[in-house]
């Protein structure tokens, strides 16, 4: 994106603002570290494969980094990248999906899943990956969140900004709701 | 608490991870049926919860958080005044719209207008004829100098209406009037000419007088008042 330039600016002000980008970019990758690989596991828990997720938390990355200047409250960088993570992480989803369905209706010959291609395919997280695609996303993001290691239920509020209660109640809907579709 | 009603209660209990208490915690150490069936919802949300954790904390590949930091070298920041930047392009680009679609908005004005006066003007006319009152002045054998020239737009259509014709004596105060009238607003004029009309429909009148053939005797429209005027004037 070609960065707009004031045509009054001077020497100084040039580099005032190369000093505030740099300042900036310290405390983004500071940040980034705090939170490790938090967009990477959000986007790992909507999509089917490592690959994708990866990319999807690339770009998250990115579009926070893009973005941070404009950002308030930097303490609330966790959540903001928890948010972008799981939008483009389903909207990638719901492409991914759309590419399949086109893909399956033109293509001439499926290749049959061998006897070893099956024994290998885990049946359960198939089924699991459809009943977490059929959850509200709401309940959905909470039951990913919950499942991180090193988040309490307290965490997953904070970050939510969601009461515990609230919490509670989603992440005991959407496990029961993912139970009976799995029972 | 018999077995069916146990079901639900136990499937709460496991979805929650709690362990049955009260009822359904005595219900439950004499029905084996209900063991197996807490088993089974236990074994069902382990996995589950196994599964989903599984997924969610795997971890990416070494160089992941090496390739991002990579990227954001070749990033740009969004400056926090960046938006006051597109407000200023937002208005500058407005301002040019409208300077460009003004002329041609404005340029339909007019005519609008023009419509909505003949409108005006016309309304009054549908009793007597097509013509305005000040039309009549300019048109009607009137032709005073001070006046006909005045009001070019309705010479245009002088050569479609009638003339108007006003007897010799009455045409300076016929002029004095319409000149009045033609210094006043269109609602004035509206108001004020069906008289104009109706005297316009009098005076057409006049000269359809037909003359009268007496035996060999033919007088015109004026010299018969003189005849009739005379003494002894018979057959």
């Amino acid at each position: 994106m070609q960065e707009f330039t004031w045509p009054d600016r001077t020497a100084e002000t040039e580099l005032a603002l190369d000093l505030d980008k740099a300042v900036l970019r310290r405390e983004f990758e500071q940040r980034l570290d705090e939170c490790g690989t938090l967009a990477f596991r959000v986007a790992r828990g909507v999509l089917r494969n490592a690959a994708d997720a990866e990319d999807v938390a690339q770009e998250a990355s990115l579009r926070a980094y893009r973005r941070f200047a404009l950002l308030r409250d930097p303490a609330r960088f966790r959540a903001w990248l928890v948010r972008i993570s799981f939008r483009l992480a389903l909207d990638h989803a719901r492409s991914a999906r759309r590419r399949e369905c086109r893909e399956t209706v033109w293509a001439t010959e499926v290749p049959k899943p061998t006897a070893e291609d099956i024994a290998a395919s885990n049946e359960f997280g198939r089924r699991l990956q459809e009943a977490m695609e059929s959850l509200p996303e709401k309940s959905r993001l909470v039951l990913l969140l919950a499942g991180m290691d090193g988040h309490s239920l307290e965490e997953v509020a904070e970050v939510l900004q969601l009461p515990l209660g609230t919490v509670k109640s989603r992440l005991h809907s959407a496990r029961k709701q993912l139970a009976e579709k799995l029972r | 608490m018999n077995c069916d009603q146990s079901v639900q209660a136990l499937r709460q209990a496991a979805a929650g991870g709690r362990a049955p208490t009260g009822n359904l915690a005595a219900h439950l150490e004499e029905c084996a049926t209900c063991q197996t069936s807490f088993q089974r919802e236990q074994a069902l949300f382990a996995t589950i919860d196994h599964s989903l954790r599984k997924r969610v904390n795997e971890e990416p590949r070494a160089s992941f958080l090496a390739d991002v930091r990579a990227q954001l070298s070749k990033e740009t920041l969004a400056k926090p005044g960046s938006n006051a930047v597109w407000a200023v392009t937002g208005a500058t680009l407005a301002v040019v719209l409208i300077g460009m679609f003004y002329p041609l908005v404005n340029s339909r004005q007019p005519r609008v207008q023009g419509n909505l006066q003949a409108a005006t003007v016309r309304a009054p006319q549908s009793t007597g004829g097509t013509q305005p009152a000040r039309t009549f002045s300019v048109d009607s054998g009137v032709r005073s100098g001070k006046y006909s020239g005045e009001h070019s737009p309705a010479k245009t259509t002088v050569g479609q209406e009638p003339e108007v014709l006003v007897p010799p004596d009455e045409q300076n105060a016929f002029a004095q009037f319409v000149a009045r009238v033609a210094g006043r607003d269109a609602m004035a004029e509206a108001v004020v000419s069906p008289a104009a009309n109706k005297t316009a429909a009098r005076n057409t009148e006049l000269p359809e007088v037909p003359s009268v053939d007496i035996a060999d005797l033919q007088l015109d429209g004026t010299k018969s008042d003189q005849w009739m005027d005379e003494p002894g004037g018979t057959e």
